[in-house]
Formats: structure tokens, C-alpha cells, sequence
């Protein structure tokens, strides 16, 4: 039985440990894997110093996750082949191999996957976008490798696989720096309508995050059964309107326009029915003469 | 009002009241104008409160960093050097210096606050617009409503031009006060549709105090001044 000092002696000489690979080439790679790892972390934070505000968080934790991965993957494909003592080629069809293996067995994967990168490209929405997909309304919270995160108005969480939002319509209602917002109100037939257009007008110019240019839009857009509809386009900075939900943006404008519309007279009408007999109608009194 | 304040301090006029109180365990400092009353705690051993205009920008929240100032068309023949003066609106900064270093308490302005877009929804810019009146003279201003613009307009191109608005990025404005508040800048024109707004830095006359650029002072990055390219037209 060897002791302890002729193991240590035995192991401190270059034992082949796997394949032709020694104590010391096994330590090296490790430590060479230990390196990529610390040199990743350090990469990582300097690239979050520079970059923070030039990129949104995710796109800012992709690029990160990809280059600690590329490092991860340099580390291994120039020390495995020798501490396997494979050479690259072989290690590049067993790479092959296994990437045909995973990509046959796991096809959803690798096309969220490849649809996440496309997206990452094409960025047709970024974090905090409120967007419309896949019969889901709402916010963009991360844009991951396979999925999507999305907060409905309504506060449910929703994970959407890349490649369903890829091969979709997506709608990105603040992509823009601007955005249209229509809103309609009803005035009686008796009303004045250049008066009432004249008033909402003046309430629209006098709101400070309607735009000056694209200027307000006021105009009759109906005339139905019961009133005169007056529709009204507005323009609010997207970087605003974001932040505010469709009520909320109908609150800050519709109250203000009925009530300078009512402080000139001019009413919102009840609905109405006009009905005209053709013959004389005879009333008759009812049980007890009522 | 603007200017450099000890630690205790308190001003008033028609339109503002400011004040720090010390009477209580954490200094307060309070502001009521307009109609509104704000209240901060101040906590730091600061050494002095700062009262200057900044950048008409950041009320009433940070929407944009662009300035549109809208005023009567002017015709500018080819190679021809013009200088105008416009108002702009005036947003007061109040900072309290901690080691030297300024950091932003409070903004406040008079003058109501409009947006415009400049160019298209899909690629112009949203910015802060005003309506000016055209002077070929220093205008007399309210000091806490109106700060006067000098504008050099200068037609590079070889046909006239029509100009009647102009847009400037405010991360490279430097805004003077004194007895009044104002700013030095130029428009050189390099085509019917393009043109480029830069700031000087050179304090205009009656203006010798430089306010505090609130960028710097919030230490944001502020790339190499070279202004804002106009790419959407000038009317």
C-alpha cells in the first residue's frame, strides 16, 4: 500500500490523468476556465459602465451573456483537444454532431431561439414598448433568447415564444416619437358647430402635451339619429402617452372639452326618439276613470 | 432672484416665494408660485444655494432636450449674414452646492410649456416649442419669463431661403444672466432644407454671470459641442 507522501509524489509527476493529458494540463485548463470566467465578469462591468445608456437592459444583458459565453467557448475549443488529445477537426464534427442531435430533437427550441436573434436585429420593440401580438395587449417587460415578457394593462404576466412573435403581426403603438389619438363627442342638432369646434379647439391648445405640429384636427365626422358627432385628432409625444393608458388619456382631455362645452351651452344630447302616428290616437280612461 | 445664496435664505416677490427653514431638526426648503406649494428635506451639510435659468427644457417632466423657437418668416438672401433676436421661455434651477459640486433641488418656471414635433413621427424629434415675436434690437423681457435669443443667420446656399423657426439641442446651450437672461447662437443654412443651430460661448452684453449648465451639474455624458443638424426643413 503506497503512503500518502508517494500518492502526492506520484500525482506531482506528470500523471496521465485522462487520456495523455497530465495533472498539470488538467489544472491549466481549469484555471484557464477559472481566467475566462473573471475576465468575463470584468468585461461585463465595463461594458455595463459604457454602454448602459446606449442600450436598453436587455439587449445590454444579451451582449453580455454572449461574449462570457464566446470566452467560455475559446477556453474550451483550444485546451479540450489537447487535454483530450483530440484534434479540432474531430472535436468540430463531434461539435457538428451534436448540434444536428439537440437542432433535430428540439426544433421549437432552435427556432425561438433563431427568432430571438432576429428579433435582436430587426428590434421591432424594445423594454417598456406596449405592443400587440398574438391577441396580447401589453408592455414589453424582457426580450429573451426563446421569449418574450409582456405585462397586460391588466397586470398578468405573458411568455411568448420568439418564434410565434416573429412569424406574427406585431403592432408597437410608441415606436415612433409621436402618436395620433382620436376622440368623438356629440352635440345636439340646435348646437352651432363651428362655436363647438371653436371650443374644443381652444381646450386642445391650451393642454400642454398636445402637439403644436402636427396641429389638433377638429371636425363633424357623423351625423346620427341623436346628435351632431364631432370627432378631434390629437398628437401627444409617444414618450408621455406611454406612460398613460388609453382611460387615462381620455380622462385628461374628454372631461375639460365637455365641460367648456357645456359653460357655452352646448349640451352632450340624451338619446331621442321622434315617432310620428299616421291616425289620430283616442285616449279612453282606465279602470276606476284614471 | 438668481444668484448665489447663503444657507439661510428666503426671497419673495408677486410671483414666488422660496425659503429654507432651519428651525426644525432637518432643513426644509420650500417654494409656493403659481398656485402650487412644493416642500423638500434637505439632508448634507450644503454650502450654499445657487439661483440661475437653466436649459427651458424640463418642465413640466423630461419629455425632450430639443428647443423650437417659432417666429415670423424672414427671407434670407444667398450669402447673406443676418442677425435677429428672439425670446425664449425662461425655466429657473435651484441647486445647493455640496464641496463645490451643484446638485439640482428644484425647477420652476412661469411660462406655460408647449410640445411640437419637428420632421416626422418616424424619425423627427419631439421638442419644446415657443412662439416668438422677430427683433432686429435687444427686446425688453420679463427676467423670470423671457431670456433674448441672438441669432446669426447665415445663408451658405446659393438660393433665398424662408426661415421661421429654428431648432436647438439643449445639451449644448450655455445661457447667460445679469440684467437680463441670454444666449449667443447660430444658424448656418446649407440648403433650403438644411440647416445647423450652434451655441456660443461667449457671454452676450448686459448678460456676464454663465448660469449652470443643469447637464453638467447632473454630470450626464454630453458628447463634443457641435449643435443640431436641421434636416426637416426651416418653415
Amino acid at each position: 500500500m503506497p503512503n500518502s507522501t508517494e500518492i502526492i509524489t506520484t500525482l506531482s509527476n506528470e500523471t496521465s490523468l485522462i487520456g495523455t493529458a497530465s495533472t498539470r494540463e488538467v489544472v491549466q485548463f481549469f484555471v484557464l476556465l477559472i481566467l475566462a470566467y473573471v475576465i468575463g465578469l470584468v468585461i461585463a462591468h465595463y461594458l455595463k459602465l459604457r454602454l448602459s445608456h446606449k442600450l436598453k437592459s436587455d439587449q445590454l444583458v444579451l451582449l453580455i451573456r454572449f461574449v462570457r459565453v464566446i470566452l467560455i467557448l475559446i477556453v474550451v475549443s483550444f485546451s479540450l483537444p489537447g487535454l483530450l488529445d483530440l484534434s479540432i477537426t474531430i472535436l468540430a464534427l463531434v461539435f457538428v454532431a451534436l448540434v444536428a442531435i439537440i437542432g433535430l430533437s428540439s426544433q421549437n427550441v432552435i427556432s425561438n431561439m433563431i427568432g430571438g436573434l432576429a428579433m435582436l436585429y430587426e428590434s421591432p420593440f424594445k423594454s417598456g414598448d406596449f405592443i400587440n401580438t398574438n391577441d396580447v395587449s401589453g408592455t414589453v417587460i424582457s426580450t429573451r433568447l426563446f421569449s418574450v415578457l409582456i405585462r397586460t394593462t391588466s397586470g398578468v404576466y405573458v411568455q411568448i415564444p420568439n418564434a410565434q412573435i416573429y412569424s406574427s403581426d406585431v403592432s408597437n403603438y410608441f415606436a415612433h416619437v409621436a402618436r395620433r389619438y382620436e376622440y368623438v363627442v356629440g352635440i345636439r342638432y340646435q348646437d352651432d358647430v363651428k362655436k363647438a369646434t371653436a371650443i374644443i379647439t381652444r381646450i386642445l391648445e391650451g393642454y400642454t402635451y398636445v402637439l403644436v405640429h402636427p396641429a389638433p384636427e377638429v371636425f363633424v365626422n357623423d351625423i346620427d339619429a341623436d346628435s351632431v358627432r364631432v370627432m378631434f385628432r390629437v398628437w401627444f409625444p409617444s414618450v408621455w402617452a406611454r406612460t398613460k393608458d388609453d382611460i387615462s388619456l381620455q380622462t385628461a382631455i374628454l372631461p375639460r372639452v365637455k365641460a367648456a362645452l357645456e359653460a357655452e351651452g352646448i349640451e352632450m344630447p340624451y338619446a331621442h326618439r321622434e315617432i310620428l302616428f299616421t291616425t289620430p290616437i283616442v285616449t279612453q280612461p282606465g279602470p276606476g276613470g284614471k | 432672484m438668481f444668484g448665489r445664496y447663503e444657507r439661510d435664505f428666503e426671497y419673495s416677490d408677486a410671483d414666488v416665494k422660496l425659503r429654507i427653514d432651519r428651525s426644525g431638526t432637518i432643513p426644509v426648503y420650500t417654494r409656493d408660485c403659481n398656485g402650487a406649494h412644493v416642500e423638500k428635506y434637505l439632508t448634507g451639510d450644503y454650502n450654499a444655494i445657487h439661483i440661475c435659468p437653466v436649459e427651458p427644457v424640463n418642465l413640466p417632466e423630461e419629455i425632450t432636450h430639443h428647443l423650437e423657437i417659432a417666429f415670423p418668416e424672414i427671407v434670407l438672401p444667398p450669402e447673406v449674414k443676418q442677425t435677429i433676436y428672439l425670446k425664449f421661455p425662461v425655466e429657473t434651477g435651484v441647486f445647493f452646492e455640496i464641496h463645490r459640486e451643484m446638485d439640482v433641488l428644484d425647477i420652476f418656471s412661469f411660462v406655460p410649456t408647449r410640445f411640437s414635433l419637428y420632421g416626422r413621427p418616424d424619425a423627427g424629434v419631439i421638442t419644446r416649442w415657443y412662439r416668438s415675436d422677430l427683433y432686429s434690437c435687444v427686446p425688453a423681457t420679463d427676467l423670470h419669463r423671457e431670456g433674448v435669443l441672438e441669432l446669426a443667420l447665415v445663408n451658405h446656399c446659393a438660393t433665398t431661403v424662408e426661415i421661421s423657426r429654428a431648432v436647438f439641442d439643449s445639451h449644448h446651450m450655455t445661457i447667460f444672466y445679469g440684467e437680463r437672461v441670454g444666449m449667443t447662437a447660430t444658424m448656418e443654412v446649407w440648403s433650403p432644407a438644411i440647416a445647423q443651430t450652434t451655441f456660443a460661448t461667449t457671454p452676450p452684453p448686459g448678460c456676464p454671470n454663465r448660469s449652470i449648465d443643469l447637464y453638467t451639474s447632473q454630470k450626464f455624458p454630453v458628447g463634443p459641442m457641435k449643435g443640431y443638424m436641421m434636416e426637416s426643413g426651416m418653415t
